[in-house]
């Protein structure tokens, strides 16, 4: 915890710049929607709209220079991933290898839906012969020894 | 086995080897670590201001002779350590490359007082707003870049560089191949 504590008040940050001038509402709703499919390379998890850190700032501020100069959405994208790679992409384009991540998830489904189907429409097995009903009092049974129960089904007889 | 035993297993067999091969793939390498996408491509080109004289320094203007870019700041601890590393390559490989400290998110103030007394061997340029960084595919610092005589990024090192690693870096440098290419911009 003192470690924590010490570490917390000595350690040095970035000094926190603001962020470069909005665009116009449209154009700046396109930056916010193409921050928000960038990762952030120091936070890992997060989009860089979403991240408070100076990187992620920078590179915010380079997809607001594209935007502003004409650039698509698609140049943008490649902008980022010509230097990070695909790692920069949030979600991952289903191209190539990505394919199974997109593909074997459905495959499962529609496997486990032709399975139930299957075993649903299989035709249920003959049961063995049931036991008589006591709506069926007159059934052949084998007399009993017992006079009690010959008593009882006497006595349903009637 | 029945037919229908068997491509039940042929199937779970399958669905196995692929799970298999994704896992294999995304647990053999570092998730955190960011691919270098621009290693054989020509060096972004940039225009920075000088720490000490303020004068601007232009990449393309720099072709002839190879050059290392360290990415700094005055808030990276790691970057404390390997100062001295990259100030002393400098001294010693000055006239052979070209070195370049490039601050990173930092504040001209305390860049000038981590930096200490200006170094012409080693000068240090100002990466407004990180714009040349973002170029370069930048993650962190310390990050330091290689690009060979004809402008071509030839490596990076994405950690404090130690002198065994500056000098393999710089041998390997010198002789990287490659065609005079045009600097993107």
């Amino acid at each position: 915890m003192t470690a924590l504590v010490l570490g917390l008040v000595l350690a040095s940050y970035a000094p926190q710049q603001a962020g470069s001038a909005l665009l116009d509402p449209p154009r700046e709703a396109r930056v916010q929607a193409l921050g928000k499919q960038l990762r952030c390379p120091m936070c890992q998890g997060l989009s860089i709209a979403d991240s408070g850190s100076s990187a992620a700032r920078a590179q915010m501020d380079k997809v607001r220079e594209l935007v502003a100069a004409g650039k698509t959405d698609q140049q943008i994208r490649e902008y980022f991933t010509s230097r990070y790679g695909e790692w920069a992409l949030l979600e991952p384009p289903a191209t190539g290898m990505n394919l199974l991540v997109w593909l074997l998830p459905l495959l499962l489904l529609v496997g486990g839906g032709v399975a139930i189907a299957r075993t649903m429409r299989r035709p249920v097995p003959v049961a063995p012969a049931s036991p008589p009903t006591p709506t069926d009092p007159e059934e052949k049974r084998p007399p009993s020894d017992d006079p009690y129960l010959e008593a009882v089904r006497a006595e349903l007889r009637q | 086995m029945t037919r229908r035993g068997l491509w039940i297993g042929l199937s779970l067999a399958a669905v196995t080897a692929v799970l298999l091969f994704v896992l294999a793939r995304g647990f053999g390498r570092d998730p955190h670590e960011v691919p270098f996408q621009l290693r054989g491509k020509p060096a972004p080109d940039f225009t920075l201001r000088r720490l000490d004289t303020g004068a601007p320094v232009k990449l393309s203007d720099l072709k002839g002779k190879p050059i290392v870019l360290n990415f700094w700041a005055s808030w990276c601890g790691p970057c404390k350590m390997e100062h001295p590393v990259v100030s002393m390559a400098a001294k010693r490989y000055g006239q052979e490359y070209q070195f370049f400290g490039v601050v990173f998110e930092d504040t001209e103030e305390n860049a000038r007082a981590f930096a200490g007394t200006p170094d012409p061997s080693f000068p240090q340029l100002m990466d407004e707003r990180s714009r040349m960084a973002v170029d370069y595919g930048v993650t962190g610092v310390p990050e330091t870049y290689f690009i060979d005589a004809n402008g071509i990024l030839r490596d990076k090192v994405a950690f404090p560089i130690d002198p065994r690693t500056m000098m393999e870096k710089l041998a390997a440098l010198k002789q990287a191949p490659g065609p005079v290419s045009e600097v993107v911009r």
